[in-house]
């Protein structure tokens, strides 16, 4: 059967070259796959067993001018639960509910909310755990199998909430934070500063995160560590602040019972010694992520602690403001030092009588002595004679007309009208008659207490407008490195009579027969001013009475030493009433400044005894405690 | 009745390609059945032992198949042939069964899966009744009488379900009847009539998951994490391997058990990954040389009985392998189909390496009388 064999041989040879280009077909696809597109298939293939596990940086440390610690870093502790380590779950979480206090049910419907993620997977049961319930856990350890305690890393702020408004606190990087340039390479899901030092230097406090790649198996199970990068802390950061000055200012308001603002800046440079805002919050509450009613609490109370009041609260500037009439009136040469005026208790101008607030009037008096007893006839007819717009000039140029340029954020501008303002906002134009009111800091003139301190700083060294800064210096690695002052924001050449008969009027305020002694601290030559800011007007105090708190606010602005200052500022008391009620909070704050010359802090009395209040119009009652 | 000189006809080459490629294979069982225990130690897999039993047993049937003359096994083809029905009865009505399928005989300690011995058997009886029938494959009468062979042992096999295993069965019985001169016209004239029933098939004869496995493979994406997840993850098993491959056991999609069942029907996507594109030229090549070297055996065969056996072993052999590579690859719906000499699986040893002594026999046998 030849032809059989022939065709049997035929059809093997078909079958031959079927399976060969069969073949050949699956090396192509495997080519294809294998070579041709490797990348792809393997970069899925590390999608699919590398885990990323992100760990997260400590953020820098905060110190403050000489060194002090002001804010680092805990590890906070959580409980919790492994499931799959667990003998008897429900012995298990009632032994724990009854070491650590919390409610049982509670932690059995934790677990219920998570029963469906893996078994390995560590549940957290009591987040940031209590050092007594901690305690209380370890001392049952061999009880509790798959209980476990896990450390989070978090800010720990100073106890008080000492400069709380100043540091900032911390929070998760939002939307809108994340598509500013700023922000680029943060990652969503991470933690930034959201206000004060926090936020303005975040770049320097927030380290780099580091990463942990572990491989994982089809379970989602991690099976060994990959590669670690270990998290770069962030920057060590050293601060204007001096502690025991913003401590000893706080200390003082809480003496005193008063919330309010204090800001003391170093008038050679303008760094800032001491930031204050009463009542403050707890920084530490917002470190682990703050709960909701916390938040709506801290938000609608009425006193706002929330709010910088040192920055963003605006306020009559009151008497204090008459600095600034009389440099403005000297330097524009309208008066000289030695212009008097006769203060019969009261001035008409434009029709209408304006008080003083000595009934029986001040009798003549120069500028030294109007500034001394701060006559409100002597300015009324200084600011009458200067205009609102050369007013606001000087305003301009001792830093009452715009934002300080202080580096923490959120700064509000504070309000200094001329008639091109006036004539911006209502389209009317400026009437003579409010020029007077504005005279005497009352009116639509409002400062922030920190542009009141910035007037006080350039009235003190004579004219250059520092910008106010908190940033000293900044180790990036290799040590201490300085940051440079910012430059000013601007500079007048102050005529020295000028200077000489404002520093004098100042120094007498305190030294002399001026509303200031409480703030006099012998030997140092504390010069300053008080001021009233009023909350309401006298019509409106009536409607309001017992809704809100209408008394007066106290202002008192200082710098001292007299000659060659080196402190300069302001502390503004909360319904003081009256401004040389806030001198002696400036008083123990500055005392704490020259303790620093090797004698030992100074402590405030349990019972404060008014420093002698020496005429003026200051009336000799006690503080008004809250 | 083995005479001496018959040793020097043995073809040796196949027999090294045929070990190289079962070696391959327990390797890669080695690798992915690995056992890692949490102190850092490992051992081997229960799998890669039993692997190993297998290919002893395995071993012993490829010399007992080769030892007889086929010509003597053909002729008693229809015993063993009703040995396989039985069998294939028994499984239905006493079988073990295991995810859901009823495929196994508990022999002792041992699990027998007599539909892996299905080809062989249909082979056998095939290739007796077109070698011994003088008009080879032309009449309907013959091919009707051959169908009913083949179609007997498909269905107890369906039934189990393993559509799989009895799929084999289809390309040994296309393979010897093609052989024996089947007329093209007469497969076109299949080809149409399953096409034509390809929808009834469809509607009453394919499960669901059957389906959705169909449905999937050509839309993978459709359901990354349900069905289409291991079409999708053999290509990534198979393309993150590259060139060279991530080294032996150094795989993460079958180490980690992103793959499964990869020590069975995804061996070959495991070599592909720890071995890269050489390994994978390395495998196929053996592949090839065997299925040719085979081929060679059937072309040599002294008579047409050796011709046909061959040819219906060697056909099933190979649609087995290209099917479950092309499945490895991602590129063919899953099925429960192994890929011969390399997957886990005893029966499935066993019953290769039997039916290459039988196709060594066959060659070895091609100068007697």
């Amino acid at each position: 059967m030849p032809d059989d064999r022939r065709s049997l041989t035929m059809r093997l040879s078909v079958v031959q070259y079927v399976v060969a280009v069969l073949f050949s077909l699956l090396a192509i696809a495997f080519w294809v796959f294998q070579i041709a597109s490797h990348e792809k298939f393997l970069q899925m293939a590390e999608n699919n067993h590398m885990r990323r596990l992100p760990l997260p940086a400590p953020r820098g440390v905060l110190f403050d001018r000489n060194g002090t610690v002001l804010v680092e870093n805990q590890n906070n502790f959580n409980i919790a639960l492994v499931r799959e380590q667990t003998k008897d779950l429900d012995r298990t979480l009632h032994i724990l509910a009854t070491a650590t206090g919390v409610d049982e049910a509670q932690l059995r419907d934790t677990v219920n909310r998570k029963r469906r993620e893996p078994s390995y997977r560590p549940i957290v049961l009591i987040e940031n755990a209590s050092p007594e319930q901690l305690a209380a856990f370890l001392a049952r350890q061999w009880e509790l199998p798959g209980i476990i305690q896990q450390s989070v890393p978090a800010r720990r702020y100073p106890p008080t909430a000492l400069a709380a408004h100043l540091f900032g606190y911390v929070g998760e990087v939002t939307e809108a934070q994340l598509s500013r340039p700023e922000y680029q390479g943060v990652e969503s899901g991470a933690v930034v500063g959201q206000a004060g030092v926090e936020q303005a230097y975040n770049r320097y406090l927030m380290g780099a995160d580091g990463d942990k790649f572990v491989v994982v198996n089809s379970l989602g199970r991690e099976i060994r560590l990959h590669r670690q990068e270990l998290p770069k802390e962030g920057r060590r950061v050293q601060l204007t602040i001096d502690a025991d000055m913003q401590k000893a200012a706080e200390d003082g308001f809480r003496h005193f019972g008063y919330n309010g603002a204090a800001v003391v800046m170093d008038p050679r440079s303008g760094e800032v010694l001491t930031l204050v805002s009463l009542p403050a919050y707890d920084p530490n509450k917002f470190a682990l992520g703050i709960d909701r009613a916390t938040w709506t609490a801290l938000n609608t109370d009425q006193l706002k602690p929330l709010q910088n009041r040192a920055l963003q609260g605006r306020y009559s500037p009151g008497s204090t403001f008459k600095i600034v009439i009389a440099a403005a009136a000297l330097e524009e040469g309208v008066v000289t030092p030695d212009y008097t005026v006769f203060c019969p208790g009261g001035a008409t101008f434009f029709g209408r009588f304006f008080q003083c607030h000595e009934k029986g009037g001040h009798g003549s008096v120069d500028m030294r002595h109007a500034i001394e007893k701060s006559c409100n006839v002597y300015f009324y007819t200084l600011g009458n004679m200067l205009g609102i717009d050369r007013i606001h000039k000087w305003a301009s140029a001792l830093g009452l007309a715009d934002k300080t340029g202080i580096d923490i954020p959120n700064e509000i501008q504070s309000i200094m009208p001329s008639t091109e303002w006036k004539r911006a906002r209502t389209g009317e134009k400026w009437y003579a008659g409010e020029t007077i009111s504005v005279s005497i800091g009352q009116g639509q003139v409002t400062t922030t207490p920190l542009s009141l301190a910035t007037m006080m700083m350039t009235v003190a060294n004579g004219g250059t407008r520092f910008t106010p800064h908190v940033l000293k210096a900044v180790d990036e690695g290799a040590g201490w490195k300085a940051i440079p002052a910012p430059p000013p924001q601007s500079t007048v050449k102050m005529k020295d009579s000028t200077i000489k008969a404002l520093h004098d009027g100042l120094w007498m305020v305190i030294n002399a027969a001026g509303t200031g002694g409480r703030g006099r601290i012998a030997g140092r030559d504390v010069s300053g001013k008080t001021g009233t800011a009023q909350v309401i007007s006298l019509t409106g105090a009536k409607v309001a009475k017992g809704k809100i708190d209408v008394r007066d606010h106290g202002w008192f602005v200082f710098f001292a030493p007299r000659d060659n200052p080196e402190l300069a500022g302001v502390v503004f008391a909360e319904h003081s009433e009256h401004g040389y009620l806030a001198a002696p909070i400036a008083k123990h704050v500055i005392e704490t400044y020259y303790a620093k010359e090797g004698k030992p802090l100074p402590v405030l009395q349990k019972a404060p005894v008014p420093a002698s209040v020496v005429a003026g119009n200051a009336p000799a009652t006690p503080p008004s405690q809250r | 009745m083995f005479e001496r000189r018959l040793y020097f006809h043995v073809d040796w080459l196949l027999v090294a390609a045929v070990l190289l490629l079962a070696g391959i294979g327990l390797a890669m069982i080695y690798s992915t059945t690995y056992v890692r225990l949490p102190d850092g130690s490992g051992r081997p897999g229960r799998e890669f032992f039993t692997q190993m039993y297998a290919m002893g047993i395995g071993g012993i049937a490829l010399v007992v198949c080769l030892m007889i003359d086929y010509r003597k096994l053909a002729e008693h083809s229809l015993l063993v042939y009703g040995g396989l029905i039985a069998a294939l009865l028994v499984v239905l009505v006493a079988g073990d069964s295991a995810g859901g399928a009823q495929r196994w005989i508990n022999v002792g300690r041992f699990k027998f899966q007599p539909s892996e011995f299905g080809r062989i058997t249909l082979a056998l009886i095939l290739a007796m009744y077109f070698g011994e029938n003088r008009r080879g494959a032309r009449t309907t009468g013959d091919l009707m009488i051959a169908g009913m062979f083949a179609i007997v042992p498909f269905l107890l096999i369906a039934k189990q379900p393993d559509l799989g295993t009895a799929a084999t069965l289809i390309p040994v019985a296309f393979g010897i009847a093609y052989l024996a001169g089947l007329r093209l016209r007469l497969i076109g004239i299949a080809l149409g009539i399953a096409i034509l029933l390809a929808p009834i098939a469809w509607n009453f004869a394919l499960k669901d998951y059957q389906k959705s496995r169909i449905v999937i493979f050509l839309d993978p994406e459709q359901d990354p994490r349900g069905a289409g997840y291991q079409p999708i993850q053999a290509r990534v098993t198979v393309g993150s391997g590259g060139l060279k491959g991530k080294g032996f056991m150094q795989g993460t999609q079958g180490q980690y058990k992103f793959l499964p069942v990869a020590h069975n029907d995804f061996i070959f996507s495991v070599l592909a990954e720890e071995h890269g594109f050489l390994g994978v030229l390395a495998a196929l090549g053996l592949y090839l040389f065997v299925i040719l070297r085979a081929l060679e055996a059937a072309r040599m065969a002294k008579d047409r009985i050796g011709a046909y056996l061959v040819g219906g072993l060697i056909c099933g052999f190979a649609f087995q392998v290209i099917y479950n590579i092309t499945m490895s690859a991602g590129l063919a719906p899953v099925k429960g189909l192994t890929l011969p000499l390399m997957s886990y699986g005893g029966s499935s040893m066993i019953a290769t390496l039997a039916a290459f002594g039988l196709i060594l026999n066959v060659r070895m046998r091609r100068f007697t009388n």
